[in-house]
């Protein structure tokens, strides 16, 4: 799923902002909310509708959030949410202060790449440059989807916000790509100064 | 005289658009003797996109040459829809090129005194087809490109994703076995340069063509079907580029969100 290999690791997007968000254009029921995050806010990757109530139960308890009971003929009561001044104090502070961006200090592939190095001749098959040819197969796997979804929104009348969020996916992994090569270039050096490389 | 035809093989077909065997290339001798390639094979079949990548010296561009006939092979044997070149005399592999292969450039390398129909012409025109026909041909390849409205205009009127429209148009004009793309996108900024690589993609999508495309951009190479990456004349990695998953269930699931 497109949604779930290009998913930013480490980084999770504040569902509770975006619920105040879109509170505070007006009441919504859980089912409008859901719809708008789809549609609009998270167009690439669903959220499911647990995460959305529990969510809502939170805000609530935080006082940022209240509901009422609409009753409704032939299905059940629904739950219309709508934003408190302190909800909207906190959404408009969220809103102002730029977002934490990870340095990723604990990445996941450099630790990788080190431990490949450490264990290298000690343990059967494990090699720096195979872990790294395994992350460039799979980011490469990944940008092309990037590119091919791009190619399927592109032709005619995509919103181009979610270009915008394609381009944002296809940049890191070009990044990434980039490092690897740096990753490489370190390998090369390293075995060209010590011949058993 | 030269075996081939412009006649373009019907996809599916089971000879490959281009086939290498062994190829190396050295340039220069004794100490200062350049070994640019070191034994690459490639079979690349009819309506597959090739990527291929690589530090500057792994060889790519050699590669690129040899394959489009520009230089010959110190060894190894290149095949292009079946024919051998190097079974070819000089005139026989020219006439190959001009009709069988079509080639884009950075630097677009149209001619600035012609119109854009003029350059997309000028293949079938210097090939002896008459002047009607090729006109004709011509701009159909510019409508298929989406650039039918430039006929008239000279390069130099021409923005630089236009004239690499032209320049595609001109590659595909004699209906080649092969397109060879060197870095398409090098002189483009990132969207135009996305369109062009939409536009070389649904050249394979839609109509099988065959492309062999170096480049340095990973963004251009992700559009690709295979990936194929050099190192020191050798062959480093290849890599399908399927993802897993087909353009069909991405775009299902991106419309199910819409």
């Amino acid at each position: 799923m497109l949604a779930g290999r290009l998913e930013a690791k480490g980084a999770s997007l504040s569902v509770k902002h975006a619920l105040l968000g879109l509170l505070a254009r007006g009441p919504q029921h859980g089912y409008e909310l859901k719809a708008a995050l789809d549609g609009e806010l998270v167009p690439l990757s669903p959220l499911n509708f647990g995460q959305i109530y529990t969510t809502l139960e939170r805000l609530e308890r935080d006082g940022l959030v209240v509901h009422q009971v609409v009753a409704q003929e032939e299905r059940p009561d629904k739950k219309v949410f709508s934003l408190t001044p302190q909800g909207r104090a906190e959404l408009e502070y969220w809103l102002s202060s730029p977002s934490s961006l990870s340095l990723d200090l604990r990445n996941e592939t450099f630790l990788k790449f080190m431990l490949a190095g450490l264990l290298r001749g000690r343990v059967p098959g494990v090699h720096p440059a195979a872990v790294m040819a395994a992350e460039r197969r799979a980011a490469f796997d990944s940008l092309h989807e990037v590119a091919r979804a791009r190619l399927l929104l592109d032709p005619d009348g995509s919103p181009p916000e979610v270009g915008l969020l394609l381009d944002l996916a296809s940049l890191r992994l070009e990044a990434f790509l980039k490092w690897l090569d740096r990753c490489d270039e370190v390998l090369t050096r390293g075995a060209s100064g010590a011949p058993d490389g | 005289m030269c075996a081939a035809s412009t006649a373009r093989p019907a996809k599916g077909s089971v000879t490959p658009a281009v086939e290498a065997q062994g190829l190396t290339k050295a340039f220069g001798s004794g100490p200062t003797e350049v070994q640019a390639l070191r034994g690459v094979d490639l079979s690349l079949r009819q309506g597959v996109f090739l990527a291929v990548m690589g530090p500057s010296g792994s060889g790519k561009s050699t590669l690129l040459h040899l394959v489009g006939g520009l230089t010959k092979p110190t060894s190894g044997k290149v095949l292009v829809g079946g024919q051998d070149l190097s079974a070819l005399n000089d005139d026989a592999l020219t006439l190959l090129r001009r009709r069988r292969i079509g080639f884009v450039f950075q630097f677009f390398n149209l001619l600035p005194i012609l119109t854009a129909l003029e350059n997309v012409a000028l293949p079938l025109i210097i090939d002896g087809v008459r002047e009607a026909e090729a006109t004709q041909r011509a701009a159909a390849a510019m409508e298929l490109v989406g650039i039918a409205h430039r006929r008239g205009h000279r390069p130099g009127k021409l923005s630089g994703g236009e004239q690499q429209r032209v320049a595609v148009a001109r590659a595909l004009v004699t209906e080649p076995v092969l397109i060879l793309a060197d870095e398409p996108t090098g002189n483009l900024d990132s969207t135009t340069g996305d369109q062009v690589m939409a536009l070389l993609r649904r050249l394979v999508d839609e109509r099988g063509q065959t492309i062999l495309m170096v480049t340095h951009d990973p963004r251009a190479a992700a559009m690709a079907d295979s990936l194929l990456t050099l190192k020191d004349g050798f062959v480093a990695h290849e890599q399908r580029l399927d993802g897993g998953r087909s353009a069909g269930e991405i775009l299902r699931e991106l419309e199910g969100l819409s």
